[in-house]
């Protein structure tokens, strides 16, 4: 069938309506542009965000099917969202900087990869968003922070459950501070204070949790930004005279037409897998891919280690209370990447997660080895005094790990992705290392009994990564997509490391400054 | 499942055949019979072995529903089970639970010549134990281990993922917003 192709011209057309997404469709909305968000997931409202592990659920990706291969696969079921909000929408508001020793991984250690930015440079960033923001936490007591403005709000308050943990580490002589969250601990630009329920992951529909239905895709609607949801992008065009220019994209429809808009420029914040699928599946008359002349495109996949360390504790601990990120946050294995033998990268320790009985992350599916009769005892006691902390370790960064196209094609003809990623020697001895201590902390705090979770993928990145030089990377350091005039990624797809941070803060740091250069530009 | 090792897993149950006792069998004849109420998904030997399992691992599970939480999320194209987050696609759900289902069923004949419906509740446990270490020759489908997981995760969410499961457990549920139905 052929496209229908409507004459209106956008200044811009962004395809994805998640936490970069929005932030350039508000910027660009409020400084005058035309802009359209087509999003490929249904529309959402803060009244859909129901407060279940079972219908959160319906929050995930629900798009075309992602293959994944490898000893450590990136969980695109788990860890992507599909409508309003993007996976942003059910976040869970842990927002911390990442460290200067991030930027500079190749130079200083000769593997993985440079940033082509410094963290000088995305400093400002960081602080221009948490005051729009609003993030709750305690400058000072973050003892490994990097320079910035303190935070807006004071932090969460600390309950038993991080109060019983936090014993371990003293004992143990490491350092805990509040996890620095994109949460309201106070009222804060019209938002709510959180009341402290654990349902972030199911979403938080009074907004004290920062998801962009409350923030910037608010803000963009607000300012004018047309939205339209049920619509796939599936390529970029680009002009038929000058392959380096995007002219538009091309779309399938909820009613599965295929459409055709024309933009002056398309940015691309469709989250780290479905960005890379949507520019490989965009060739140009050379039979390469936009952005992959150097063949880099999907290449530098990461993806950080999550493993969860549990305890049954004799104090009661009420691990139902407080956000579902956690309490309290350690970065004292952040700084210096070769300190653990055999093994590379940084980490961190997010602390007294809140935890719900049953789901992916619940007790109950922590202790598969208990079942029948013992069931209920195990889970009478956990209800009260479990405690838990996740274990965040820095990826690698390798070409071998990547996003490319499958040879299965999804109900619309379009080829899916197919993921390969696989953990290296280095990131199972940081685990190993990381998994002994968390043993010996809990264990110091008063642990009766202590056990391990399996390792999980958590946050997706790469795989667009930006760099100075187009041999090694897909775009600049502000995401224009290289050998093409007008197109940009945003998003973690960008990241050239991981670092051993949740990814969401810079995401927004680095939208932020990308918007910027497309306002000034404009 | 992958993780756990099975040598542990096994040890750390304190079940084994020799130490099976006699009893009544796991669902009651009015249980077998409610499940002859129309299935979409399942047989309605698929639906009793489901059952069966699922109240093994989870006491209560079949009362809670896990025969139609799990027949009716098969047939939704956004569907609410945990299997999404385990890397296998809606559409490869069905034979999923299918396949094992039916490979539960031929392991329940024959470890003890009886459906997993009749089983009572020692011999249900034991053949759970035998699905979860996954040593089951003749088992077709997807990994016995894995299979055990899933259905316990599912008995799990339906026993435990609801208001009335969370004040079983005495912690307040405290919904911003309370789901309409449990699925
Ligand atoms: C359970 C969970 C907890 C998390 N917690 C944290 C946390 O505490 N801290 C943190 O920093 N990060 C966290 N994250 C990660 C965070 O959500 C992501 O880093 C962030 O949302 C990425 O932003 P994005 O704009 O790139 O993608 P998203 O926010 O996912 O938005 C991408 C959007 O693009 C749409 N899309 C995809 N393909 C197409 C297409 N072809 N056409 C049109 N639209 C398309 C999707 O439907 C989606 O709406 C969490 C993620 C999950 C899943
Ligand atoms: S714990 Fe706080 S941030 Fe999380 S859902 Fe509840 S009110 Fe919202």
């Amino acid at each position: 069938m052929t496209p229908l192709t409507s004459n209106q011209q956008y200044d811009c057309v962004v395809v994805g309506s998640g936490a970069s997404g929005s932030i350039i469709a508000s910027k660009l909305a409020e400084a005058g542009q035309s802009v359209l968000i087509l999003e490929a997931g249904p529309s959402r409202d803060l009244k859909d965000l129901i407060s279940s592990q079972l219908w959160a659920r319906q929050l995930k990706w629900s798009g075309s099917a992602v293959e994944e291969e490898g000893n450590h696969k990136i969980g695109h079921g788990f860890n992507a969202g599909f409508g309003a909000g993007g996976s942003a929408l059910h976040h869970y508001g842990v927002w911390p900087r990442l460290h200067s020793n991030d930027f500079d991984i190749l130079s200083k250690h000769g593997k993985n990869l440079d940033w082509p930015i410094s963290y000088e440079t995305l400093r400002p960033y960081y602080d221009e968003v948490q005051a729009d923001v609003g993030i709750s936490g305690d400058a000072k007591a973050e003892i490994w922070r990097p320079k910035g403005e303190p935070y807006p709000m004071p932090p969460l308050p600390v309950f038993a459950q991080g109060q019983v943990i936090s014993k371990g580490f003293s004992a143990m002589g490491l350092t805990t501070a509040p996890i620095p969250l994109a949460i309201n601990s106070v009222p804060y630009k019209g938002n709510p204070s959180c009341v402290y329920d654990g349902w972030c992951d199911a979403g938080c529909p009074i907004g004290a949790l920062k998801n962009p239905l409350v923030t910037h895709l608010k803000q963009a609607i607000l300012a004018g930004a047309e939205i339209r949801y049920d619509a796939q992008v599936t390529r970029v065009l680009t002009d038929k005279n000058r392959q380096d220019v995007a002219s538009g994209v091309e779309y399938i429809d909820r009613e599965g037409h295929t459409q055709r808009v024309k933009a002056g420029r398309v940015v691309l914040a469709a989250f780290t897998v479905q960005t890379v699928r949507i520019l490989l599946n965009s060739v140009r008359a050379n039979g390469v891919a936009l952005g992959n002349q150097f063949d880099n495109l999907g290449r530098y996949l990461t993806t950080h280690a999550g493993r969860t360390v549990f305890g049954l504790f004799s104090e009661q601990t009420d691990p139902h209370l407080g956000p579902t990120g956690g309490q309290l946050i350690c970065h004292d294995h952040y700084d210096d990447k070769t300190a653990i033998k055999d093994s590379f990268g940084s980490y961190q320790w997010l602390i007294a997660n809140a935890v719900k009985p049953n789901g992916l992350l619940g007790y109950a599916n922590s202790r598969p080895d208990i079942f029948g009769p013992k069931l209920q005892p195990f889970m009478a006691q956990a209800a009260k005094h479990l405690g838990n902390m996740l274990y965040v370790g820095e990826d690698r960064s390798v070409r071998e790990n990547r996003v490319m196209l499958s040879d299965k094609t999804d109900k619309f003809g379009i080829p899916v992705a197919r993921t390969v990623h696989n953990a290296g020697p280095e990131q199972e001895a940081q685990m190993a290392f990381a998994m002994a201590e968390g043993e010996a902390i809990f264990r110091a705090g008063g642990a009766t009994e202590v056990w391990t979770g399996p390792r999980a993928p958590i946050h997706i990145m790469g795989g667009a990564v930006m760099g100075s030089k187009e041999q090694t990377s897909v775009t600049d350091d502000l995401g224009l997509v290289h050998g093409t005039d007008n197109l940009y990624v945003v998003g973690p797809s960008l990241f050239p490391t991981s670092g051993a941070v949740n990814p969401t803060f810079t995401v927004s740091a680095l939208a932020y400054r990308t918007a910027e250069h497309l306002i000034k530009t404009g | 499942m992958n993780d756990l090792s099975r040598r542990n897993f096994i040890a750390s149950t304190g079940i084994g055949l020799a130490g099976l006792a006699a009893g009544g069998a796991l669902l009651s004849p009015r249980q077998a019979q409610a499940v002859s109420l129309p299935l979409k998904a399942l047989t309605k030997d698929q639906a009793l072995t489901l059952g069966a399992l699922g109240e093994a691992l989870v006491p209560g599970a079949l009362e809670a529903g896990i025969i139609q939480y799990i027949d009716k999320q098969l047939g939704e194209p956004n569907t609410l089970l945990m299997l999404k987050y385990l890397g296998v696609d809606t559409s490869a759900m069905p034979g999923f639970y299918r396949s094992a289902l039916g490979s539960a069923h031929r392991l329940s004949q024959r470890l003890f010549k009886k459906s997993p419906e009749a089983l009572t509740a020692n011999e249900a446990l034991a053949w759970a134990e035998n699905i979860a270490a996954g040593t089951d020759k003749e088992w077709q489908g997807p990994p016995a281990g894995f299979f055990f997981f899933v259905v316990r995760a599912d008995a799990c969410d339906v026993v435990f993922g609801s208001s009335a499961g969370s004040e079983a457990l005495n912690i307040p549920y405290m919904a911003h917003i309370a789901p309409t139905t449990s699925w």
